[in-house]
C-alpha cells in the first residue's frame, strides 16, 4: 500500500516539477516565469521529502524557493521600468531545442547503461544533528571556504553598486 | 589543532586580504594596504616553501605534497609581485583590487591542495569569483562592465558544466575523494561524459581551445592591471588542480585523446589568432590560449613539468601586462618606449623572448621539458606542431618589440599614460630577473637533470 501511495505522490511531484519547468520556459511574461520557477523548486522539495531527506527539503524550500525566487523577483522589479516590458516575445530556439534533446537523450542512454555502485544505506535515517556533526568536522574546510566566497561576492556587489566616485 | 599550522601561508594571505578591506583605518590608506599585502604574500611564499611536504590534513581533503608546495609558493610569490606593483601604481582606489587579488590567490593556493571534489570546486570558485570584479574594476566604464559580465556568465556556465561532471564522477565512484592514482575510474559511456564535463570546466578556466572564445573579448574590456593578475595567477593554480585531478582519473583511451585535441586546437588557434591583433590585451589573451595548449600537452603526458611551465609562462606574461597597464593597451601606444624608458624596453625583450622560448630565457627550458615529456609519452606529431607554432609565435611577439624600439612615438596615446613609480620598476625588474633565473628554481619540477642550480 505504502508503495502505491509513494508512487502516486512521486508521479504528482515529478509532473509538477517537469510541467512547471516547461511552463517557465514557454511563458511570455517574465514575472509568470519567476512564479513557475518557484513552483518547480517547491515540487523538488517535495521530491526530497519523499526520499526521507527532511533537511535537504527544508533547505530547498528556504534557500531556493524562499531566497532565490525572491531575488529573481527583486531583479525583475528593479530592472523593468514599465509593466509591458515584462512580456517578452516567444522565440523558440529550434537549434537550442535540438541540442537540449540530443543532450537529454545522450544522458538518458548513458545513465541507463551505466552500472552505478549500490551505496550502503545507513541502518537508520540520519538526523539533522548527524548532518551537522559531519558538516562541521569532515566538511569543515569546504564550509569555511564557502564563507569566504560569500564574503568576496558581498564585497564585489558593494563595489559595483557603490555610488561614490573615487 | 596543530595540523592546521600547515595552513599558515593561507592564513597570512587571508589576513592581508581582510586588512585591505579596512584600508580606511590604516595609516597611509590604500598604499599601506597594498604594501602590507605584498609583504604578507611574500611571507606566505617563504613559509609555504619552509613548510614543504607534509601529511594531508582535514581528513585527507587537503594534500601537502610536492605539487601543492610548488603551486602554493608560485601563487603566493606571483601575488606578492602583483601587489608590489599595485602599491606603486596610480590607479587611485586600490584597496578592493588588493583584497580581491589576495582572495583569488588564497583560492588558488587551496585549489592546488584540494584532493576532494567538493573542496576543489569551492576553491575554484574562490579563485575565480574575485576575478569577475577585478575584470570590471572600472565601474564607470560601460565597456569594462560588458567584458566583465561576459566573463562572469561564461565562467559560471563552464563552472556548472564542471560541477555536473563532478556530480557524475561522485555518482560513479561513490566518493568525492581522489587521493591516489586511479581513485576515480569512471567506466562506460556515462564515465566518458563525466570526464569530459569535468575537464571541460577546467579547460575553460585555463582558456584552452575550444573553450577560449570568451577570453579575448573579456580581456579587451578589462583594465590591463586586472588582466595582468587574472590571466596568470589563477592559471598556475588551475594547472596544479588539473594535474592532481587527471592523476587520479583513469579513463582508458579517452584522456590522451581529449587532451591531445584540446592542446592541438589551443596551439593553432592561439598562435594564429594573435597575429592580426592591435590591442596588447587581445594579443596576450591569444598568447595565453597558445600557452595553455603547451601546458595541456604536458598534462596529457602526465608530467608535472606542466606546473613549471605554467609558472615560466605566468611571470613574463604578468610583467608584459603591467607594462601595458602603464604604457597603454594599443600596440601603437608602445611606439617610442625605447626613448621614454629604455630599461623597460630591454626588459620587454627578455620577457617576450622567454614567451617565444629562446635560450637562455626560462621559456626555452620550460618548452624543452614539456616537449621532452610529450615525446616520452609518444606524442611526436603534437610536439612537431608545438615547435612549429613556437616559431610562428615569434612573429607577433617581435611585433611588440619592433614597435617599442623602432616605431615613431605617436603624439596622442589612446589612454593617458601612468607615471611609472619605483615600485612598478622594481616589480618589472624582479619579473625580468626571474625570467632569466627561475629555471634554476624550478629545475627539479621540470626534471631537467643538467641545470640544477
Amino acid at each position: 500500500m505504502a508503495e502505491t501511495v509513494d508512487g502516486i505522490a512521486f508521479f504528482l511531484l515529478a509532473f509538477a516539477s517537469i510541467g512547471g519547468a516547461v511552463m517557465m520556459l514557454s511563458t511570455r511574461n517574465v514575472v509568470h516565469a519567476a512564479f513557475w520557477l518557484l513552483e518547480v523548486m517547491l515540487a523538488t522539495a517535495g521530491l526530497y521529502l519523499l526520499l526521507d531527506a527532511e533537511f535537504l527539503a527544508l533547505v530547498q524550500a528556504l534557500v531556493y524557493a524562499g531566497a532565490v525566487s525572491v531575488l529573481v523577483l527583486f531583479t525583475i522589479m528593479l530592472t523593468l521600468r514599465r509593466r509591458e516590458d515584462a512580456v517578452r516575445p516567444f522565440e523558440p530556439g529550434w537549434g537550442a531545442l535540438a541540442l537540449a534533446a540530443l543532450f537529454g537523450g545522450a544522458m538518458l542512454l548513458a545513465i541507463s547503461r551505466a552500472q552505478l555502485p549500490i551505496g550502503a544505506m545507513p541502518a537508520s535515517v540520519p538526523t539533522t544533528a548527524d548532518f551537522g556533526r559531519v558538516l562541521f568536522t569532515q566538511w569543515a574546510v569546504p564550509f569555511e571556504i564557502a564563507s569566504l566566497v560569500l564574503l568576496v561576492a558581498l564585497v564585489g556587489a558593494v563595489w559595483w553598486s557603490g555610488g561614490d566616485r573615487r | 589543532m596543530s595540523e592546521l599550522a600547515v595552513l599558515l601561508p593561507e592564513a597570512l594571505v587571508l589576513v592581508g586580504a581582510l586588512a585591505a578591506l579596512f584600508a580606511e583605518r590604516l595609516p597611509g590608506g590604500d598604499r599601506t594596504a597594498a604594501r602590507l599585502g605584498w609583504v604578507l604574500a611574500a611571507a606566505a611564499a617563504l613559509s609555504a616553501a619552509a613548510i614543504g611536504v607534509r601529511e594531508p590534513i582535514a581528513g585527507g581533503t587537503l594534500a601537502f605534497d610536492a605539487l601543492a608546495r610548488d603551486a602554493r609558493v608560485a601563487v603566493a610569490a606571483l601575488a606578492a609581485l602583483y601587489l608590489l606593483w599595485l602599491s606603486g601604481s596610480d590607479l587611485g582606489r586600490v584597496r578592493e583590487m588588493a583584497a580581491f587579488a589576495q582572495f583569488a590567490a588564497l583560492g588558488g593556493m587551496l585549489m592546488a591542495s584540494a584532493q576532494d571534489l567538493a573542496t576543489l570546486f569551492i576553491a575554484i570558485e574562490l579563485g575565480t569569483m574575485p576575478a569577475y570584479v577585478m575584470m570590471g574594476y572600472e565601474r564607470s566604464d560601460a565597456r569594462t562592465l560588458e567584458g566583465s559580465l561576459k566573463y562572469y556568465l561564461l565562467s559560471m556556465t563552464t563552472s556548472l558544466v564542471m560541477l555536473y561532471g563532478f556530480s557524475l564522477l561522485f555518482g560513479l565512484a561513490g566518493t568525492t575523494r581522489f587521493d591516489h592514482a586511479g581513485a576515480m575510474s569512471p567506466e562506460g559511456l556515462l564515465g566518458s561524459f563525466a570526464v569530459v564535463f569535468a575537464l571541460t570546466g577546467l579547460f575553460a578556466k585555463l582558456s584552452a581551445a575550444p573553450f577560449h572564445f570568451w577570453t579575448p573579448d573579456a580581456y579587451a574590456g578589462a583594465p590591463a592591471s586586472a588582466v595582468a593578475f587574472v590571466s596568470t595567477v589563477p592559471k598556475v593554480a588551475g594547472v596544479a588542480a588539473l594535474l592532481r585531478l587527471t592523476g587520479a582519473l583513469s579513463a582508458g583511451e579517452l584522456l590522451p585523446l581529449y587532451f591531445g585535441a584540446a592542446a592541438l586546437a589551443s596551439m593553432l588557434l592561439g598562435n594564429l589568432g594573435a597575429y592580426p591583433q592591435r590591442d596588447v590585451r587581445r594579443l596576450m589573451a591569444y598568447s595565453g590560449i597558445a600557452h595553455s595548449g603547451y601546458v595541456l600537452l604536458a598534462v596529457g603526458a602526465g608530467s608535472a613539468s606542466a606546473l613549471g611551465y605554467a609558472v615560466i609562462y605566468a611571470i613574463p606574461s604578468l610583467a608584459v601586462m603591467l607594462v601595458a597597464s602603464e604604457e597603454g593597451t594599443a600596440v601603437d601606444d608602445w611606439a617610442g618606449l625605447f626613448q621614454r624608458r629604455p630599461a623597460v624596453a630591454w626588459a620587454l625583450v627578455v620577457l617576450l623572448l622567454s614567451l617565444v622560448g629562446v635560450p637562455p630565457m626560462a621559456g626555452f627550458f620550460g618548452k624543452l621539458a614539456i616537449f621532452g615529456a610529450a615525446l616520452d609519452a609518444g606524442r611526436t606529431a603534437l610536439v612537431v606542431v608545438a615547435i612549429v607554432m613556437s616559431v610562428v609565435s615569434a612573429g607577433y611577439y617581435f611585433k611588440l618589440i619592433r614597435t617599442a624600439f623602432f616605431a615613431e612615438a605617436v603624439p596622442a596615446p589612446s589612454e593617458e599614460r601612468a607615471r611609472p613609480s619605483l615600485a612598478s620598476g622594481v616589480a618589472i625588474a624582479i619579473a625580468t630577473a626571474a625570467t632569466l633565473l627561475v629555471t634554476f628554481a624550478v629545475a627539479e619540477l621540470l626534471s631537467l637533470p643538467g641545470i640544477r642550480g
